[in-house]
């Protein structure tokens, strides 16, 4: 493969192919740890990696090659909500293939990717001082309690049972 | 923080684009062999629970070792093969693989769509509850920060969040100073935190499931990935009901999440700063740490 140069013509290609490449990467480690998490069978939940790996590759040069300025965040939701919603041709074959993919099993090999990616702040993090690390935290748990306490209000006033 | 202000606005694209496009990063076998690594590690460890009361115990799931291993192998001097080089690649590839993530949650979303449409009011209120933020202020102050307090408190400080400030305040102005502080914190330490923090919630706090996975959408992917884990753990069978408010909740901390913080969250904490800080002010301790 040769040395990408900035402004040549092919870069979008190549950019296509690295991605293509990085998302088969995250798939393949994803469906070992969902098999060995959660013994589910490794042909069905790589079908569903494909299958999420393509809306995140839409997604992704949607925002790059359309000329709004939406995040790819966006699009990638409405394709997911669009694909699996009930009725749609496509949702009983997307349903099935991404559910043999676990949340959690994504989740594990993403934040490994995280973790050694935090590592390159840790210096300026060290230098930041215990007050700011106390606020951080606060600022935090103030967010997701802020948010729980609120809908939780809410649900109990609209009369949502507890399931 | 090296970006420009006029770079901060793309933040997520200009970093996957740098590091994606320009080197092959998929050809770094050192990288994702180290991840195959970990995950395999981490998925044979499996959840544990460490009881601490008789009804309390706290659920440390995969997803926390491998978080843990991957700055440890980072950090760790004997580990040469995971420097500086393979970090930029995973920030970028990370970038890419939210993607999936989000993919995954839309699915579940789209999945239970009439639950979505039936818990809309619960779903847009909660995200003015972000706003409890903005309670930490009198804290910041009272700790000795005086205009950083205001970027430090109008939001979690995401990424959208540091454009917001910076474009409001300027690159160099303190506020933006203390938005800045609670980025890089919240990158090393927000994870790890909040998991441990919903953890424990789960046992103390007796608030509605749906509640939990709404408020896990926290306008950061791997805080919300984190936040989610021990959430799904804890109600069994309601997981694509779970995945659904989850994922649905952090698309509105996107899209309506960062209008709440222009137009309310941070005129607001100014108002309340100048309310307070006469009265609660410190000297400032900024310029101590920065020397």
């Amino acid at each position: 493969m040769p040395e990408l140069i900035d402004g040549s013509e092919n870069i979008s290609v190549h950019g296509i192919f690295n991605w293509i490449l990085l998302l088969a990467i995250f798939s393949v480690i994803t469906v070992i740890g969902n098999y060995l998490g959660y013994k589910h069978p490794i042909t069905d939940s790589l079908v569903g990696m494909g299958i999420l790996s393509g809306i995140t590759l839409a997604g992704v040069w949607m925002e790059r090659y359309l000329p709004f300025n939406i995040s790819s965040i966006i699009y990638i939701s409405v394709f997911g909500i669009i694909l699996a919603f009930p009725g749609m041709p496509t949702s009983e074959f997307v349903l099935y293939y991404v559910s043999k993919v676990e949340l959690l099993s994504i989740v594990t090999v993403f934040l490994a990717y995280v973790g050694i990616g935090m590592g390159k702040s840790w210096n300026e993090f060290k230098s930041l001082g215990w007050r700011a690390i106390v606020v951080t935290v606060l600022v935090i748990a103030a967010t997701y309690y802020g948010a729980a306490i609120v809908a939780h209000v809410v649900l109990v006033l609209t009369g949502v049972p507890a399931v | 923080m090296k970006d420009n202000p006029e770079q901060v606005e793309h933040i997520y694209r200009e970093k996957t684009d740098k590091r994606i496009l320009k080197k092959n990063p998929w050809r770094d076998y050192r990288l994702h062999g180290t991840v195959l690594i970990l995950v395999v590690i981490a998925e044979l460890i499996g959840t544990q629970k460490i009881p601490i009361t008789e009804d309390v115990a706290i659920t440390i799931m995969p997803l926390i070792y491998t978080i843990v291993l991957g700055l440890a192998f980072y950090l760790a001097k004997p580990i040469t093969w995971i420097g500086r080089k393979q970090a930029r690649i995973a920030e970028g590839a990370m970038m890419l693989f939210i993607g999936v993530l989000i993919a995954k949650l839309a699915v579940s979303s789209g999945q239970s769509i009439h639950l979505i449409f039936t818990m809309g009011p619960a779903l847009i209120l909660q995200e003015v509850g972000h706003l409890a933020t903005i309670l930490v202020l009198p804290i910041a102050l009272f700790l000795g920060f005086k205009e950083e307090a205001i970027g430090m408190t109008n939001s979690i400080g995401r990424e959208p969040n540091v454009a917001v400030v910076v474009d409001r305040y300027g690159f160099n102005s303190p506020e933006s100073r203390g938005v800045f502080a609670i980025f890089i914190i919240g990158t090393v330490i927000g994870t790890i935190f909040i998991s441990f923090l919903v953890t424990l919630s789960l046992s103390f706090l007796p608030l509605h499931p749906y509640a939990f996975a709404m408020a896990s959408g926290v306008g950061s992917a791997s805080m919300n990935a984190a936040a989610i884990g021990p959430t799904l753990a804890a109600f069994p069978g309601m997981e694509s009901q779970i995945e659904a408010f989850a994922g649905f909740s952090n698309l509105l901390s996107f899209c309506v999440g960062i209008y709440i913080v222009i137009f309310i969250a941070l005129p607001l904490t100014e108002r309340m700063y100048r309310w307070l800080e006469p009265k609660i002010g410190k000297d400032s301790i900024t310029k101590k740490e920065e020397d």
